[in-house]
């Protein structure tokens, strides 16, 4: 069984996995694994990008997204003559010649990755390179080309999967593509004493639940910053300097900005 | 169909300097039988070679260890390149523009606006060689102008750049476009009369500084530095890796900049947004900070430098009356007392080396030469060259072939295809014109400036001169032949270029090109060249920080349509001139400098540097060879200890030996230049320039513009690729479908503004206005906007005041220089 392991830690967001499959793809066939990939707007793989917080925090993650050859494939449910196929290695292969005009294949998968082809009135997603694989490469082209080693492909056993998960839509259809340090939420903020005009260094700054429970304890460091990293999305409550403040991060992560020390 | 899933794997070296230099090896497979790229992929150094032959080096610091890989880390620049041989935008035939008529009337004004027709390419030669005729007899060989000096494919045989001047040199001379030292102007105007740090003023010992940080440093200033983006033109992901590196060590990377740039977006510890080109004010109120808490090296300096009290004076407020603190730096650059005093302590008790590209907007701006020197100034103050303590590149490891420049363990040998190189080497011209002065110089002469103004020259070139153009009893410009046409899109005041192109001095502006894009479209004569995927040659990569090597570059494809190398292009020429006789007679073979192709690729190789027990015929077999690691690597100093340690024996290239706070050489050649005096200063505006907000003219056109070297381009090349322009950050498409340069805006602004994500704006001044897409962002502070620079020129109105649609913002840059006496050149500023 080959499977995906996806490190967003060493995701630089260079977009070599999503150019190299294109290189690949587009404009040369691969038959039978592949009918050739229109020129634009098709990405088997997709560097996917998120801005996150506020000046002077912000920070970008990248998510390579790929197809998960699940297990339990909708596509291939969604497949009438078994146009949709499990590889020798597990990889899911969307037959060519047997999908023209199954838009279903398409509509079934739950993260998008299927694409249509208008001009070969096709169903198109990553092949997991399998042409390459079958001519003796280790790696498919996306995962030869990262730089970081944030992309890795191998048989399952041998990956660390240690803290690994499925993408969200592909949660327990069996994807064997796994994600390591998806990006959860931060809390940031500086503590600034402005009758002075000075940072405050070393004052504890404590996140805690609406339960009332404390979840972490930082110290504010030389810049009089603390930042409260990879916390569950939730409301909390920030204690610092003896003041309290609102840290609402469902839906988005927060810089409180400057604090005024009191 | 195509069934040859591996196809014939050659060597192409993908990365995009020119000048001979090549990078990024890259293996191509290519599908002989079809005549086709099959794909671009990473090259492999352990084909052939063994870690072992190799000497494969590691750093080992803190329990952890690095190591390069045996695969080049090449970038999407290089891996797109397909898109750029096939692109559309070819230019598939020689061309001659409708309305412009050798033998009879020639409408200068309506070059950029007119159409072109098909001809042969002996027509095209004819008349190429007709013009360079009759300007030789009517006016003088200086009358043509060449613009030879662009980055692009790096092409050694076939050079993409100054095979004309092979030509030009043969019969008679030239005018030269004479490249500034564009990428490190401030460094080479300023910080080399502190520490002398020739040729770009940038710190030219840098060997094992990496190791250095790796086991002594605490923390690394990303000062106006993006590796996530400058590395890739020519070097590719290994600064990427060692960011990664650092992050691994603990080493906490602080970013000092007014854009969150890729770097900073995924591996800052620390952002600190400061107001575009007002870094001086930020230095010169943390060198305050360390004055007055006595947080300095005075025993370094008393030791290692001379003029510090002079500087420390003006730091206080002796010159001027005003005190450099950090609240008066406050209202000038955006950052707040209590941040700046914090990371002046921060700095003044860890060991802290700043890192570059090669220095961003701000080194490049009006007065750039200020926060350059400053930027030693401090350094100096923290005793510099100590444990964990340098300036060092995470670029152009192996620039002009110095072996001092590799901060990782340097191969035993930087290989030189020089003898091969059949494009222009920088030297000395009779004839030559400073590349911002163009437009002048076309339109006004004479023109006037001081010192050779390229790259590379030692600091002593910038007191020579003044040289004027056109030269005692020379002629005008009347002829333009280029082999870099996007003068309009890179350089500054290209509206104003854009009207010179078409003035009624030029008689005959001819492009060779393999691109149908920005001044091309100027050209009465078009000649198509073509991408190295087309034709053999020989390259190297000395920039990837893991080994140096040279390769045999196979042709990939035949020649796309009619085009033909820029060499053969002015081959072409050359053959056509041997029909007028006397000094034209046996001018291609001449030209050909008496070999084939094949025989100068093996001159090149034969003078690589390669073993010599490598015979030309394995080394084509093989592809490749590539340098070992040099067996002493851990035993080099690291970058200037050896200046710290002993500042007499190791002296710098300065008149004192010394870092010079106070510039004798500065004060005895421009005593008056109040722009550049002898000691760096925080400069508000000059003669050219009132760029700063709180200015007058700053109310007018209140936001700082960041230009950026483009993340998914290299200036203007590649902005043709559609792999690129689908991504959603990449272009931004209007309302009317068209892809348009993103402008980033603070919410703050944009608020302000009501501007949103996806509006089309106009970015302007009284120079004339681009169009950009908005992308409403954190990435950017307010009061500052970004749109990267080199954008393909797509104008509506031509010239001074006019107006492009592509967002090629360059053309309503500022042409002054930074003072009379420095052929700087900036770019920022509304
Ligand atoms: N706003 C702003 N402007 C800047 C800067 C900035 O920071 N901000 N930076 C400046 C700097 S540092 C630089 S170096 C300049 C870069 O300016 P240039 O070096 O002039 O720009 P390039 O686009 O790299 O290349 C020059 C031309 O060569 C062409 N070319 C590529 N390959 C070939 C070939 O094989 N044959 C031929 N005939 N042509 C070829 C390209 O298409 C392009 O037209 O821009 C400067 N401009
Ligand atoms: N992908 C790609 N690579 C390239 C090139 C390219 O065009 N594209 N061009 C090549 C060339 S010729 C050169 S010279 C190098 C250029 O290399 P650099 O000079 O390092 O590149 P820049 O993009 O000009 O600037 C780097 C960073 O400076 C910051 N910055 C901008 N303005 C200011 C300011 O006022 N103050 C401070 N503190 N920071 C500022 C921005 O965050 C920016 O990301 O890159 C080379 N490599
Ligand atoms: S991720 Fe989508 S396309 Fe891929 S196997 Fe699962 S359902 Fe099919
Ligand atoms: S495995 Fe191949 S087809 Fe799938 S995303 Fe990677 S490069 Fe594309
Ligand atoms: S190639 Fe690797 S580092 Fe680059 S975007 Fe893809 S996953 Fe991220
Ligand atoms: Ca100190
Ligand atoms: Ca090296
Ligand atoms: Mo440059």
């Amino acid at each position: 069984m080959k499977a995906f392991l996806i490190d967003v830690a060493k995701c630089n967001g260079c977009h070599n996995c999503q150019i190299s499959c294109k290189d690949e793809h587009c404009g040369t066939e691969w038959m039978p694994y592949a009918a050739d990939q229109p020129m634009t707007g098709h990405f088997w793989c997709k560097v996917e990008e998120k801005v996150r917080g506020s000046v002077p925090v912000v920070r970008v993650s990248y998510t390579p997204l790929v197809c998960g050859h699940c297990d339990d494939a909708p596509c291939a449910a969604a497949a009438k003559d078994g146009a949709v196929y499990r590889h020798d290695d597990g990889l899911v292969v969307i037959d060519p010649a047997k999908a023209k005009g199954q838009r279903a294949i398409m509509d079934a998968c739950p993260m998008g990755a299927i694409y249509w082809n208008e001009e070969l009135n096709l169903p198109q997603k990553c092949t997991g390179c399998a042409h390459l694989l079958d001519d003796g490469w280790a790696e498919p082209r996306c995962v030869d080309a990262c730089p970081t080693g944030a992309l890795s492909f191998g048989e399952e056993g041998a990956l660390d999967l240690k803290g690994a998960e499925p993408l969200g839509p592909l949660v327990g259809l069996g994807a064997h593509a796994w994600y390591k340090n998806l990006p959860k939420r931060f809390v940031a903020g500086c503590l600034v004493d402005f009758d002075s005009r000075e940072v405050v260094v070393d004052a504890e700054a404590v996140l805690v639940d609406e339960a009332g429970t404390e979840v972490a304890r930082v110290p504010t460091d030389d810049f009089g910053d603390f930042l409260f990293d990879q916390v569950e999305p939730a409301a909390y409550t920030v204690r610092v300097a003896g003041r309290e403040l609102a840290a609402d991060v469902r839906e988005k992560d927060l810089n409180l900005g400057d604090i005024a020390l009191r | 169909m195509t069934t040859n899933v591996k196809g014939t794997p050659i060597v192409k070296g993908l990365g995009f300097d020119s000048f001979g230099l090549g990078a990024n090896a890259c293996t191509v497979d290519i599908d002989e039988e079809q005549d086709k790229i099959l794909r671009i992929r990473p090259f492999h150094f352990d084909e052939h070679q063994t870690p072992e032959e190799l000497n494969a080096w590691k750093l080992e610091a803190r329990g952890k260890t690095f190591e390069p890989g045996f695969k080049t880390l090449i970038s999407p620049l290089s891996l797109c390149y397909k898109k750029r041989v096939y692109s559309k935008n070819r230019i598939p035939y020689p061309m001659r523009r409708v309305d412009w008529d050798p033998n009879g009337e020639r409408h200068p004004e309506t070059r950029g606006t007119s159409g072109y027709e098909r001809i042969s390419w002996d027509e095209a030669a004819q008349i190429v060689a007709g013009e360079i005729k009759r300007m030789h007899d009517e006016y003088s060989p200086e009358a043509i102008l060449c613009e030879i000096d662009g980055h692009g494919e790096t092409k050694v045989v076939h050079a993409a750049h100054g095979c004309i001047t092979q030509l030009l040199d043969l019969c008679g001379g030239f005018t030269l476009q004479a490249r500034q030292p564009d990428s490190w102007e401030g460094w080479y105007w300023g910080a080399k009369h502190v520490w002398g740090m020739d040729p770009l003023g940038q710190q030219n010992q840098q060997n094992n500084v990496i190791k250095d940080i790796s086991e002594h440093g605490d923390a690394v200033l990303f000062w106006g530095c993006d590796p996530e983006t400058t590395p890739l033109g020519w070097g590719g992901y290994m600064a990427s890796r060692l960011c990664y590196w650092f992050t691994e060590l603990g080493i906490k990377q602080i970013h000092i900049s007014p854009d969150v740039n890729y770097t900073n977006a995924v591996h800052a510890d620390k952002w600190i947004p400061v107001l575009p080109n007002t870094d001086a004010a930020l230095q010169l109120a943390i060198a305050y900070t360390w004055i007055k808490e006595g947080t300095y090296d005075q025993a370094y300096l008393d030791t290692h430098a001379v003029g510090f009290e002079n500087f420390r004076h003006y730091v206080l407020g002796g010159e001027d009356g005003v005190p450099k603190t950090p609240k008066w730096a406050e209202r000038i650059c955006g950052v707040p007392s209590y941040t700046i005093k914090a990371l002046a302590r921060y700095w003044a008790a860890h060991a802290v080396s700043i890192a570059h590209c090669n220095g961003g907007s701000f080194i490049r701006s009006c007065f750039a030469h200020e926060p350059a020197r400053l930027e030693v100034a401090l350094l100096g103050m923290q005793g510099v060259g100590k444990p964990g303590a340098n300036q060092f590149k995470f670029m152009e490891w192996t620039l002009f072939g110095i072996p001092t420049l590799d901060p990782l363990p340097p191969s035993v040998h930087i290989p030189s295809l020089g003898a091969a190189y059949r494009g222009y080497v920088t030297g000395t011209k009779a004839s030559f014109i400073p590349k911002t002065m163009i437009p002048e110089a076309i339109m006004n002469p004479p023109v006037q400036w001081y010192g050779h103004i390229a790259a590379g020259f030692p600091r002593e070139d910038q007191f020579d001169g003044p040289y004027t153009f056109p030269p005692e009893g020379g002629s005008r410009i009347h002829m333009v032949w280029s082999d870099s046409p996007c003068w309009e899109t890179c350089w500054n005041g290209g509206f104003k270029m854009q009207d010179a192109l078409r003035h009624e001095s030029i008689e005959c502006v001819v492009v060779q090109h393999p691109w149908m894009e920005n001044d091309t479209l100027f050209a009465d004569i078009i000649l198509p060249s073509n991408t190295k995927f087309e034709t053999e040659d020989i390259g190297t990569d000395c920039d990837s920080g893991q080994w140096n090597v040279v390769f045999y570059e196979r042709q990939a494809i035949q020649p796309i349509g009619e085009s033909k190398s820029d060499k053969e292009v002015v081959a072409e020429v050359a053959r056509a001139l041997e029909q007028y006789g006397g000094v034209y007679e046996g001018m291609l073979d001449k030209y050909l400098g008496g070999k084939t192709d094949d025989e100068w690729i093996k001159v090149g190789f034969e003078t690589s540097g390669v073993p010599e027990d490598l015979t030309f015929e394995e080394f084509k077999e093989r592809q490749y060879y590539a340098f070992p690691t040099r067996e002493d690597w851990k035993d080099i100093p690291a970058g200037i200890r050896q200046f710290h340690d002993d500042p007499e024996g190791h002296p710098l290239r300065t008149p004192s030996g010394k870092l010079e706070y106070y510039s004798t050489t500065l004060s005895h050649y421009f005593p008056d230049d109040r722009e550049r005096g002898p000691i760096p200063h925080w400069i508000d505006e000059g003669a050219g320039h009132q760029e700063r907000q709180y200015l007058e003219r700053g109310r007018k056109y209140p936001f700082l513009l960041v230009s950026n070297h483009p993340h998914f381009r290299v200036h203007a090349q590649h902005d043709d690729v559609t792999w690129f322009r689908e991504i959603e950050t990449c272009k931004v498409t209007g309302p009317d479908g068209y892809k348009y340069e993103p402008v980033w805006v603070n919410p703050v602004d944009a608020g302000k503004l009501g501007l949103s994500t996806g509006d089309v704006v106009k970015v302007y001044n009284e120079r004339g206005a681009v169009l950009g897409g908005v992308i409403v962002t954190e990435r950017i502070m307010p009061g500052a906007v970004y749109q990267d620079h080199g954008a393909r020129c797509d104008t509506v109105v031509l010239g001074e005041g006019g107006l492009d649609r592509g967002g090629a913002n360059n053309l309503i840059a500022p042409t002054a220089t930074t003072s009379k006496n420095a052929q700087n050149r900036q770019q920022i500023g509304l």
